[in-house]
This record gives C-alpha cells, structure tokens and sequence, in this order.
C-alpha cells in the first residue's frame, strides 16, 4: 500500500478526540509550586524602584525572581540572525506595554503566588505613550525605545527594509493610470485553547526538565541556555504535542522564568497562564499599515509599484525584522512587477509586542495587494481574472529581489478557481500555461528582465 | 432593498521554509529486531499534522505498512534539532530531513536482504514490507526477517540520519534588497472566491461561500491538506470580518479579555467550503511537497473585500470588515480623487494625512 498519498488517520487523532493526549498541562510533578507574574499595570513607564523583599518574605513563598536574578537578562530571538536584543526577560529601569513581566513569583498555591506578586513594591514614573505607527516620525512624538521609534538595524545600520528594481520613475512616467490605497489589517489573537504554560522541574542529576508548549523544541532550549548562560546539557525540553501555536508559542514566553524559579527554589514550578493574560499579555499579530501606488496600463499591465509600509512592531522588536523583511519579498504577490521601490519600518508602539503568526509578513501585504487589483480592475473596467493572469508569475519572471522563478503556478491556480466558479474566461486565457513569456504575454516593458533578470 | 450579494476572488503566493533559508531540520531512524520502525525528529506537531507526515514518508521511503512507523519527537534528549514548526517548513525541511534519513535505512535494509538472498541489492526492492527482487518476486524475505538477520546474524544495527539545510540566503544589497540564491525552500500559490450576503440597513455582512484552490506540490496526505486549508478559510474569516485585539486601533481601549469579548470564529454558521487540490510537484520537497499551512488564511479577506464593493459598491480598507465599518463606508460613499493620471483612494487614512514627520508617501504625478 503507499503511504503518500494516502488518506491515513491522523497519528494523534484518536488520543487527542478521546481528551487522553498528554499537553503540558496534564503533567502532574508531586510537589509543585505555582508561578504567578508582577506584569506592568502602564503602558510606558519609569521603574523608579523594585522591593521584592515583601514577596520574598511570605509564608509559602519559595522563590521570587527578577531581572537581578537573570545571568543574561537581555536577549534576542533572533540574534543569530543579525537582529540584535532589545527586550529584558523582566523589565529593568522601564516598562514599554501593559501587562510587561516585572517580577515571577514561585509558591505553595496560586492564591499565596498572586498575594505574593500584589506584596511586591514598584515606584513607577508614568511616560507619554505612543500607538498610532502614522505618529512615531513626527518631532514630537514621545521617544518610546532606545533605538528610537523605530527598528534601526537592518543588515546593521539601516533604519528601514528597501527593495529597488528596475526604473520606478520611468514606469510612473509611462503609465497610463496611477492608483493609490491604504490597506490596514487589524492585530488579532491566536487564540489557542492551550494557554501559555509550562512545568520546570530540577532533577537530581542537577538537569532541568522542562515541560513545554513551545513550537519549537531547540530553539526555545536555546533562548533558555543563552538567558541562563548553561550548555545545553544541562537542559531537557519535553514537548512536541501542542494545544494551538499559529505563531504565538514561538516567543519563549514562560519557560526561562520557570527554569529561573526552579533553580531558586530547587522545586518543580508550574505557570500556567489565566485566558485573560493569554488576551491581554501574549503576543498578538501585528496591525500593519500599507500603502500602495501601482503604475498601470489602460489594458491591464502592472508597470511599476512604490509602497510604503509601517509594521507595528509593539514595545519591542522580537521577530518583527525577519517579518518586515519576508513581506518586503513578496510585496508582488503573484505576480512580476518589473520596476519596483518599497520603504518598510519596524515602528515601536507602547503595545504588546506583536510577534510570528500564521501567514507571518505577507498575509498583510496579501491583502493589500488583492484588494488593491481588484480596485484597479474595476477602474480599467477589466475582467479581474484576466488582470491577474496577464501580469501572474511565469517561468522565467523574476521576484522583487532578482531571483528567477522556476517552477511558478499562479496561472493554473487562478484558472482552475474560475472554473470551479463557473467564471468564463476568454480562449487566450483559458489556454495559458506558466511557460516563459512570448508574443503577446512579453510586453516591452518585460523583456527587459529576462535578459538581466537582477535588474529588473 | 436591504440585502446584496456579491461576489470576489484573490489569487496569492506564498514560500515553503523561512524567509532567506538557513533553516536546518534533523532526523534520525532505528529499526527493532522485528521490523518495526522508531522515528526520531524535533517537529513540534501543532495540529499540522507533521507527526502523520512524517510517519507516511517514512513509510513509503521504507515500503513498510504506516502502522509499523512509531513517531518520537517528545524530547530533547533522543530527538535531534528540528529549527521548528513555522514558516511552512515541516512538511518540506523536516520532511526532507526523515525522507534522507529514510533513505539511508532503506539501503541498509537491501544490502542486508542482498547477503540473505544472495542477490545484488540493486537488484532489490522493498514493496509492503517484503524485500523482493526487481523481476523475480517469487524470490523474497520479510523486512522483519532482514531486520532479525541484521541484529542476530551480522550483529548490526539498522539506522540511519538525516538532514536538511537550504542555505542562507543573504542580503547581497541593502539599497536593492537583492539576494544571490533563493531565498525561499519552494513558493506555492493558491486563489479563494468568496460569495457574501450583505444587509445595508443593519452592515451584517454574511459570507456564505469560500471556494479555495490550493497548489500545494504533492498532497501527502490530502485529508490532512484539506484539514489545514479549511481551518485556514475559518481563520482568513476571522480576520476579515470578525477579529480585533485593539477595537478601535490605534488605541489600545477596549481590548477583549476573554471569549465572550473577543470575536474568534466558531463552529456554527460557518460559510459552505469547497476545497480543491492541485499538484504542481516541487523540485525539492518530499515527494515533490510543498508546504501550504500558513497560506491557508491569506487570501479569504481581499477575496471577502471584493466581494463586499461587487455587494454595495464601496471599499473597505481597514480591516475586520464590521457592520458598522460597513454603514460608515455606506454613509461615506468615498469617490477617489483624481488628479491627473492619479486615482487617489483612502487618502485621509494615510500618513501623510495623520503624520507630520520624516517618513511620507509621496508619489510621482
């Protein structure tokens, strides 16, 4: 029998329908404390001062932890990638978004851990805020991060992701119409029925064991070997099940603080977080700002397009770099645009930090981009279907950054939606296949890229 | 006449593997002295699916039932790296990565079935769990038998790794963006239609149909594609009509705290799905796959947009589509400016309109 192919039951399928799957939070540890976090009630604030002792003192508090316990209290997801740190694990000197994590308390039962976390004695100096990613050029918009308003290190020293192909102004001057549009997908949830949890337990070997949610298993073990500075032998992540990721259990959100408050306490820990912090403190998708101007024909060619977008990033900049730069690579969608200029910013916001979710860095521009077409096709008064498959990608096209398509399907694709929609497409259209461009399908302003597919 | 429908379509794109590559997956396989096999990855399965897909190109590598395939990816002790699940990359990267190492065990199964049969063991194959050889299939031994003589007769374990790794693809140029090698593993693409019922008096808007087509290389396990591809549509709906974290964004007022106040998709009153498949096999996927699980909910909202102006004639740009972002573009009936060969739509959403800073849009004439 093959096995590809195949319609096979789900490896899981049964356990998880029959509720005996073992998640995270089924993992029962004898002699757990419960873990609860001091989160900031501003969104930007001074911390004017940190007495934990309070906390530290109550009966059946075992272990409080703050930034002064954290060996390498700063580090980025993604420094392996050039995209340097800028959020501590629990704040220090400031707080940038409500709800940040200041303080984690380890106790006998969750009533003692959110008495102890209420003990705890901050003197906050409250800071103008900023929200609107529009507002964060202006002079006078509060300064909000330490880099700025917004992200200032692309490939080091840049203060934005640029992409420039061919001639842009030529193609605005040859156009017969120029349209513009703002698009502006909202944040949203990721909503999974797991909330955010975890259990570290500290093993006689002097090991960690650490029951996580995580989507993935090294690179959180990574996140927490470098906060804690240990090899990774000294840790072992047990996972791989997961009630619901979509992007949001890639943030190693609670595993270092447990692992911190195991070692401090030398108990198992468990934090499990309430649905209203997984709302209210987790990451969420980020709210994306886009505009579009497309350098069209009267018949429909797309000539050029110069698009601004603002990626509201919220307090910090997480993975927001990798996902401006991913949207900036398909900022075409698909289709080839041969004369392109793009501008994007990471833009800091006093929001939760806004992180990876399904679709990361291009469902945003997805949307833009369609919507976008269909408006121009209703402008040309041009059949939407015919409008994409003309300008689709081909064998041979090139991306916004020079790379040649080889194997492309935009055009099958799009045939076979109108045919499911008994959508009538006229023979030149119906018969179109995604071989390389010729004759009518190899306009003059396309043939310039397959000869030098790197300029245009 | 209060209720409308309308209809509209998005075509989109989307990469297999993270952005730029340099993304490694790692797998290793052992097999028991019966046959049975023990898989070994880091994949996180977060209801993707990967522990079945892995499993099934595990199997067809070995030609051995499914059922013998136990899938292990629960620790970080015995299974080795996995970069991790996102970025559409465990069915193609970590994929790849069992598939080689697959391939590895497959060889140690023949060579063994080889001196068991005294035939070369290019002249074998493995077809349901037999090793029979190619053109004499009378002349054949079990792979559990293979497995027994491998671990009883020539004191040899039958394992093997694998990996995958594409390779980073740099930025070669900040001004241009340019990269010198593909900075993506595979790139898919996929289109939805969507049909919807509009209320103009109360802005209800109802989408009542997704039409999807999905080219996603070679489906593994089409029910298990099908699976991602409606639960995509179910979260493309969420953000095109429903979900909101920040109410009235910018502002951060508001914000619903649990699921009573925070509108995600149900069960119920879900719109009719039709899901079709297409098979454009990849160059280098497993199987020629590619992977298709975080496209699934890119293109419902611009399909759900267009299918709201083909309704009631307006556009609506800020999404979620709610009623009342319905009866304001009704009340607005917004015409785009024109200005020479400029078509200037949503201008008082732009920062040009709402900034006064460093940072503005501003296009040819």
């Amino acid at each position: 029998m093959k096995a590809v192919g195949a319609r096979l039951p789900r490896y899981d399928g049964v356990a998880h329908v029959t509720g005996k799957t073992v998640f995270v939070d089924d993992v029962r540890v004898p002699g757990t404390l419960w873990v609860k976090a001091l989160r900031s009630p501003h969104h930007h604030a001074g911390i004017a001062r940190l007495n934990a002792k309070p906390a530290e003192q109550m009966k059946g508090v075992r272990a409080v932890v703050t930034h002064e316990d954290v060996p390498k209290n700063v580090y980025g997801h993604l420094e392996a990638l050039g995209i340097p740190a800028d959020e501590p694990l629990l704040a220090e000197g400031d707080v940038r978004y409500k709800g940040q994590p200041i303080a984690v308390v380890a106790a006998e039962d969750e009533d003692t851990a959110r008495a102890a976390v209420e003990a705890i004695e901050v003197d906050f100096e409250e800071r103008p805020a900023l929200f609107d990613v529009r507002k964060a050029f202006d002079p006078d918009a509060p300064k909000i991060h330490h880099w700025g308003n917004w992200y200032p290190h692309f490939e080091g020293e840049k203060d934005r992701r640029q992409i420039r192909k061919g001639d842009i102004e030529r193609a605005f001057e040859q156009a017969d119409v120029i349209v513009q549009g703002v698009y502006r997908p909202a944040a949203i949830e990721h909503v999974p029925l797991e909330t955010q949890v975890c259990q570290a337990v500290p093993e006689p070997s002097g090991r960690l064991t650490i029951y996580s949610c995580t989507q993935a298993l090294y690179f959180s073990m990574g996140v927490v070997a470098t906060h804690l500075q240990v090899p990774l032998n000294r840790l072992k992540f047990v996972g791989g099940t997961v009630g619901g990721g979509f992007g949001g259990k890639v943030d190693t959100a609670t595993e270092t603080m447990c692992s911190l408050l195991a070692l401090k306490s030398g108990r198992p820990v468990k934090w499990r977080w309430t649905r209203e912090e997984e709302f209210l403190c987790s990451s969420t998708r980020a709210p994306w700002h886009m505009e579009l101007a497309d350098a069209v024909t009267n018949d429909g060619w797309i000539l050029g397009r110069k698009m601004l977008t603002l990626h509201d990033s919220g307090a910090y900049a997480r993975f927001s770099p990798y996902g401006l730069t991913k949207h900036s690579f398909h900022h075409t969608g698909a289709y080839t645009i041969p004369n392109l200029e793009f501008d994007g910013y990471v833009v800091f916001t006093n929001r939760v930090p806004t992180t990876a979710m399904r679709g990361f860095g291009v469902t945003s521009v997805s949307f833009a981009v369609e919507t976008h077409l269909s408006r121009i096709a209703e402008l040309l008064g041009i059949d939407p279907f015919e409008l994409r498959l003309k300008n689709a990608n081909r064998i041979g096209d090139t991306s916004p950054n020079g790379v040649v398509y080889t194997d492309p399907s935009a055009v099958p694709t799009i045939q076979a939606i109108a045919d499911a929609i008994g959508q009538e497409l006229k023979a030149e259209y119906r018969t179109m296949t995604s071989d390389p461009r010729e004759g009518e399908w190899l306009p003059e302003h396309l043939v310039a890229q397959v000869a030098d597919p790197k300029e245009h | 006449m209060p209720k409308h429908t309308g209809r509209g379509f998005a075509a989109i794109e989307y990469p297999t593997g993270m952005n730029q590559n340099g993304d490694p997956s790692q797998a290793w396989i052992k097999m028991k002295p019966d046959g049975r096999v023990d898989v070994f990855s880091g994949t996180a399965d977060i209801g993707n699916g990967s522990k079945t897909i892995q499993s099934q190109i595990v199997a067809e590598t070995l030609g051995v039932p499914y059922d013998w395939i136990t899938y292990d990816n629960s620790n970080t002790d015995s299974s080795p790296l996995c970069t991790g699940t996102f970025a559409s990359r465990a069915t193609f990267v970590a994929g790849n990565a069992v598939l080689k190492a697959a391939q590895k065990v497959r060889e140690q199964i023949l060579e063994i079935a080889g001196k068991e049969l005294e035939i070369d063991p290019s002249d074998l194959e493995v077809i349901d769990g037999e090793v029979v050889a190619k053109g004499a299939p009378q002349r054949k031994i079990g792979v559990a038998d293979v497995a027994a003589a491998a671990t009883w007769t020539y004191g040899e374990l039958i394992t093997g790794t694998g990996a995958q790794l594409n390779p980073y693809a740099a930025i070669v140029d900040t001004e241009t963006g340019r990269v010198d090698l593909p900075p993506h593993a595979a790139i898919s693409y996929a289109a939805c239609a969507a049909e919807v019922e509009l209320d103009d008096e109360t802005g209800e808007l109802t989408v009542t149909r997704l039409v999807q087509v999905y080219d996603v290389g070679r489906a593994i396990n089409p029910t298990l594609v099908e699976g991602q591809i409606d639960g995509g549509a179910v979260m493309g709906l969420g953000l095109g009509v429903l979900e909101n974290c920040y109410p009235y964004y910018p502002s951060v007022e508001k914000r619903g705290d649990q699921f009573g106040a925070y509108l995600a998709p149900g069960i119920e009153g879900l719109p009719q799905l039709d899901t079709i498949i297409i098979e454009n096999p990849s160059e280098g996927g497993p199987y020629g796959a590619k992977g298709i699980g975080e496209m699934a909910n890119n293109a419902q909202p611009a399909a759900i947009a267009s299918a709201v102006f083909d309704a009631i004639g307006v556009w609506v740009t800020e999404l979620p589509i709610t009623p009342e972002r319905v009866l304001r573009a009704l009340e607005a009936k917004a015409e785009p400016r024109r200005e020479g060969k400029l078509v200037i739509f949503d201008e008082e959403l732009s920062v040009n309109a709402v900034g006064n800073g460093s940072v503005s849009f501003e296009v040819p004439a």
